[in-house]
């Protein structure tokens, strides 16, 4: 851009020169405008306006390329380098956000990857702790009923015998009262004889 | 060497032969087997109602002859030969052997007399005909003359219980009636026995 420039500047430079060679080369038209007002005279240059209009412009423009023109081209130069200064750190960052975003996704995936194994971790967790609570209750609970069901049955049992002996008691009681009572010494006679044929021998015991 | 036990067995021997062969020269059979009841009844007396006199018999504190004048002044009603027995006996502190003495007695009186003395216990008293039938079996069971020593217990309630020589029929209503309680106890299909 800076070398467009110059060849810009070096170009109205020569347009300059070729016009104030030309001017000064054809004196016959500027004079020729002072014999005649009309025609071809109405548009050709006075040179006594021309010559002192292309000394300014020579001198303005010799100015102008000895110290305008390297400023401009400076401040072209300076502008240049910012934008592409510019260019380059929007590259650099656009590459950065790019390797960062990378970055970013490569660790959400991990993050992705870890959370799967820690819900897999804890689900599998979950259902051993599940399953062993689970299996204690039972274990718990079968022991409970046949506690219950040993107890009960030993209630039973105890109930059961209680009831015997009360009604043993109570039979006994009552054949020994009718025995003892009812029986006649005649009769207490028959027995004991009917005991003594049936008893064992004192040589068995 | 002998030792305490067989000393002891001799003395009881010792005892209950001289007890025995007192009592037989005095009054025959009939006083071998009074002694013989006086005896058991003195044991029976003694092991349940009066252990303080029993204590006394044993007693160290006591001389000798003190514990000697002691026995024939509780026991002086009973047999003679008894009576210088137990004194005896006293004298020497054997008190406590008494009853091994007795079961000698029985054992020397049924080999030199061939008497067995059975110990029948009954709710009414026997008659002739009972005493027949029992004497029959206790002879034919025994192989020996048998003498009956009659008792009358109303907590039988009814049957007979028969003893001798330390052999045992037990046909009395109660152990029926006992066994049949402990069988109604003991069943557990219901009671059905």
């Amino acid at each position: 851009m800076n070398r467009k420039a110059s060849r810009m500047a070096r170009g109205f430079g020569s347009f300059a020169c070729a016009a104030a060679a030309v001017t000064a080369l054809c004196p016959t038209l500027a004079f020729a405008s002072e014999e005649s007002s009309g025609g071809i005279n109405a548009i050709l240059p006075q040179m006594d306006e021309f010559i002192p209009m292309l000394i300014a412009f020579l001198i303005l423009w010799f100015i102008l390329a000895k110290f305008g023109w390297p400023l401009f081209n400076g401040m072209l130069e300076k502008r240049e380098q910012t934008i592409k200064d510019s260019l380059e750190k929007s590259e650099q960052a656009r590459i950065e956000s790019e390797r960062t975003l990378e970055e970013y996704k490569r660790q959400l995936e991990e993050a992705k990857s870890q959370a799967s194994q820690i819900v897999a971790e804890a689900k599998r967790t979950g259902d051993a702790a599940k399953a062993d609570i689970t299996e204690k209750a039972q274990i718990e609970a079968a022991a409970m009923i046949e506690k219950a069901r040993a107890a009960i049955e030993t209630e039973k049992k105890a109930a059961i015998a209680e009831l015997q002996g009360s009604v043993a008691d109570t039979s006994i009681a009552v054949a020994s009262r009718l025995i003892g009572d009812d029986l006649s010494d005649e009769e207490h006679r028959k027995i004991i004889e009917r005991y003594v044929n049936e008893a064992g021998s004192f040589n068995a015991n | 060497m002998p030792t305490n036990r067989q000393i002891r067995k001799e003395k009881v021997a010792t005892y209950a032969a001289a007890l025995l062969d007192g009592a037989y020269e005095q009054g025959g059979q009939a006083a071998a087997l009074e002694v013989r009841d006086q005896l058991e009844l003195i044991i029976r007396i003694v092991r349940t109602r009066s252990v303080e006199f029993s204590n006394a018999l044993k007693d160290s504190s006591y001389t000798p002859e003190q514990r000697g004048s002691l026995a024939r002044a509780v026991f002086a009603d009973s047999n003679p030969v008894l009576v210088d027995i137990l004194a005896v006996m006293a004298e020497r502190k054997d008190f406590a052997l008494l009853s091994r003495v007795w079961e000698s007695y029985g054992e020397q009186l049924e080999r030199k007399l061939n008497v067995t003395v059975v110990d029948v216990v009954t709710v009414v008293e026997l008659d002739d005909h009972l005493r027949e039938v029992i004497t029959k079996k206790t002879e034919a069971d025994l192989g020996t003359k048998v003498v009956l020593r009659e008792r009358i217990d109303k907590s039988l309630i009814g049957g007979i219980l028969m003893s001798a020589g330390g052999r045992r029929i037990d046909a009395s209503v109660l152990s029926q009636l006992e066994s049949a309680r402990n069988v109604l106890k003991l069943s557990t299909d219901g009671g059905e026995c």
